[in-house]
């Protein structure tokens, strides 16, 4: 072990579950998950007591049901976890600069340069545990490693309201009977793949031969046999240093699954503001429109996109790209999901057009942005959109950021 | 379930503490607050929201404080 670095990695224990769950008292103790709006909405986070019963994220709500008869399903609020999130971020800011979100509910933190003012690294863990305990009645599990690949190991391996810590000295010990599948990164795929080559432990995967690894797997191998070591060099990223954001997407569930191309166009001119109008807000604009469609039988899609000649950012012309590319696919089946996304990203602002009503157009859209960034989303908007009963994103993708333009304001 | 109805109430601001809704009165009865038992925020345009979910060991209100207008609203009621 080569880097003597001190990572910590903060997870929320069923963090919207528990949110819930202190903010209504009579759901403590309880068997209970959170479900989105939808209503054909999937388990998106299950409290510890359903756990117990085997509810899992992303099980039908008639699957938790089975499991878990007395379970009590409750319809998250977004804007609740959105807020503790960034509140608990902010905490992590006041032990150090080097916080890396990595979802709504996990952080890394380099608390290597905080110990001269801070003590030790547990001593970091017990107050922030502490202050998110008493700020908001949550718990959280702490993993303390010389590198991220391993905090984020160590604080799995205890929840809830864990603290481990894995230290240089004990590397080796961990990781040689650890199964591969424990490593983050490591999923069902590759751990059969990696089990038809006799590997099962971390032990055996960072002993193995690398060409042999390399062979398999490409240049993946090596990673590979590093991360069977413990062994893991990528730093702590926090939001400024991450790298540019390549692409501005959403999308949505529908409510019920449409066929008629009316209503289709309805969803795809929502979802087209909902891009445009986060681009222009961050002054961005894609010449790539990609167009993705889920069919009613849940497991059937398809991705299609186009390149245009120029970047835009404007609703309009994201619609209709998308709208193009809808009517070059042979729709066999109503649609599920629908989801539009921007990319071949050029940042900064855009040139204001030559033509009269190009310019017309863009002054517009200006005066609109104008209104709904002073009074909400889609205060102002498409005279067809007005009728639609759920305007914006009402999902938290896992790409969320407390902060810029992956911070979607959800509802 | 109330959404959006405007509320009497009395709240406690203290020092170094957020603003504590002690009682408020929804239909011409008067709910004493029991617990205040989470807080949030929420940013509507530029109008930023303040959430308190609270209980008076019967149901559970969401009350929402709009510092532009000083105004209190019930946003939501659910029996406990």
């Amino acid at each position: 072990m080569s880097d003597q670095r001190t990572i910590m990695h903060l997870d929320m224990n069923a963090f919207f579950a528990s949110v819930e769950q202190q903010a209504n008292s009579e759901l403590r103790g309880k068997p209970i998950a959170v479900i989105g709006s939808g209503g054909r909405t999937v388990i998106t986070t299950a409290s510890y007591e359903a756990r117990a019963f085997g509810v899992k994220t992303g099980m039908a709500t008639w699957e938790a049901r089975r499991c878990c008869p007395q379970i009590i399903l409750v319809v998250g609020d977004n804007r609740k976890y959105t807020y503790t999130s960034r509140r608990i971020m902010e905490m992590m800011n006041d032990y150090t600069p080097q916080v890396e979100v990595f979802s709504i509910d996990e952080a890394f933190l380099d608390i290597g340069g905080s110990l001269s003012i801070f003590g030790t690294p547990e001593r970091i863990a017990y107050l922030l545990k502490a202050r998110i305990l008493h700020s908001f009645g949550l718990k959280c599990s702490i993993g303390i490693a010389p590198n991220k690949l391993l905090a984020k190991l160590a604080s799995d391996m205890q929840k809830p309201d864990g603290l481990t810590i894995i230290r240089p000295e004990d590397v080796n010990r961990t990781m040689e009977r650890l199964p591969v599948g424990e490593l983050c990164g490591i999923g069902r795929k590759m751990q059969r793949h990696l089990a038809l080559m006799s590997i099962y432990t971390c032990g055996e995967l960072g002993r193995c031969d690398p060409e042999r690894l390399t062979k398999k797997f490409g240049v993946v191998g090596r990673r590979l046999k590093e991360m069977g070591q413990g062994v893991d060099t990528t730093p702590v990223q926090p939001a400024d240093e991450d790298d540019a954001v390549k692409s501005v997407g959403h999308s949505m569930t529908l409510r019920q699954d449409v066929s008629r191309r009316d209503d289709i166009l309805k969803y795809l001119l929502q979802l087209s503001e909902m891009v445009g109008r986060r681009a222009r807000r961050y002054a961005v604009s894609g010449k790539t429109i990609t167009l993705h469609i889920r069919f009613a039988d849940f497991y059937s899609n398809i991705g299609k996109q186009d390149t245009l000649g120029t970047a835009v950012c404007l609703s309009e012309d994201i619609y209709r790209a998308a709208v193009a590319i809808l009517d070059a696919l042979e729709l066999n089946q109503p649609i599920r999901q629908l989801g539009i996304k921007l990319s071949n990203l050029q940042h900064g602002a855009g040139q204001l057009p030559l033509f009269p009503e190009e310019r017309r157009k863009t002054e517009a859209v200006r005066a609109m942005d104008m209104v709904n960034n002073r009074y909400g989303d889609f205060t102002v908007t498409f005279g067809t959109l007005l009728a639609s009963e759920e305007k914006g994103s009402h999902v938290i993708s896992p790409a969320w950021r407390p902060e810029g333009i992956r911070s979607v304001q959800v509802r | 379930m109330t959404s959006g109805k405007a509320v009497r109430i009395a709240v406690l601001f203290e020092p170094g503490k957020k603003a504590q809704p002690v009682w408020f009165e929804l239909n011409h009865r008067q709910h004493r607050i029991k617990e205040s038992t989470y807080h949030w925020q929420d940013l509507v345009g530029e109008r930023q929201l303040l959430f308190y979910a609270v209980t008076d060991g019967e149901s559970l209100f969401e009350l929402v404080f709009d510092p532009a207008d000083q105004s209190w609203t019930i946003h939501s009621q659910c029996a406990e």
